[in-house]
């Protein structure tokens, strides 16, 4: 019987680990902190599993599990950023900067995307408020739809909708920065007068 | 909200910004995205925007995975769910 739980249960976990680690390291920034999240998650869930419902969504119900064991466990420890301002939250925020921006008249703005490193993008992300950064990772990364995210966060569908577009937004800002400081754009003078 | 009503809308920048969101995660119902579709074929800078919100996802998505195969935290991982019981 433990047998074929075990079993049942490696069988269930192992297409989703690279995934649990990913948004593990992600949320706590750090590969020891991540490892232990995943392990915690792996726990609880193995614990729990005669309350997951056969050919029910196996994936956001683990996901959920690590969601709140990170609330619960992780997130006093992750440093938390500064206070964020939510001014500038326009749609296309990245785009319109771009599109104005007198070097990159000539160029096509998709492309200028791949001048991000890596690293940039993780920086953006691991930047964000967590509950956004989270929401962010479950959809762009993960590929949860809308209604697995809000299962798996306990959360309203708009509660979901907003943070997803609030992070959005701030992961732009911050990209748009990094462009700057970094030295992607080197001239910053607007094109056009608007 | 008749059949003939429904068939003549048409989006306009402004619908297109305010639900762009949802139609970058396929979260339209079918006559919104056909809708929003309809509106991308005629309007460039718009579609430019959708397009330029679709790599960004694509980036972040690629960018931002960690890759979890033949490395210590794998192998560490590995070996405790081997060992549950």
């Amino acid at each position: 019987m433990s047998k074929n739980k075990h079993t049942l249960f490696s069988e269930l976990v192992k297409p989703h680990l690279t995934s649990l680690f990913s948004t593990a390291l992600r949320m706590t920034h750090h590969k020891g902190d991540a490892e232990d999240l995943v392990q915690d998650t792996l726990f609880k869930a193995y614990r729990a599993l005669d309350q997951f419902q056969e050919n029910t969504n196996f994936r956001a119900w683990i996901f959920r599990i690590m969601v709140n064991t990170f609330i619960t466990g992780y997130r006093k420890a992750v440093k938390q950023p500064q206070k964020i301002s939510y001014d500038d939250m326009e749609e296309f925020f990245l785009f319109k900067r771009l599109d104005e921006n007198k070097e990159l008249q000539e160029t096509s703005k998709e492309e200028f995307l791949d001048t991000f490193f890596d690293d940039d993008i993780k920086e953006a992300l691991e930047n964000l408020p967590y509950q956004f950064r989270l929401v962010v990772l479950l959809c762009d990364v993960e590929g949860f739809s809308y209604n697995e995210i809000a299962s798996v966060i306990d959360a309203p569908l708009g509660t979901v909708m907003s943070r997803l577009y609030r992070g959005r937004k701030l992961l732009q800002r911050n990209l748009w920065a990094y462009a700057k400081t970094r030295g992607y754009i080197t001239d910053v003078t607007v094109a056009r007068q608007s | 909200m008749s059949r003939s009503h429904a068939s003549h809308k048409k989006f306009n920048c402004a619908d297109v910004e305010k639900l762009a969101q949802r139609y970058i995660d396929n979260q339209l119902d079918e006559e919104e995205k056909r809708l929003f579709d309809e509106h991308l074929e005629y309007c460039l800078p718009c579609d430019k925007k959708i397009q330029f919100e679709f790599k960004l996802k694509e980036i972040v998505k690629s960018k931002a995975r960690e890759p979890l195969s033949n490395n210590y935290s794998s192998e560490k991982i590995k070996s405790f769910l081997e060992n549950l019981h």
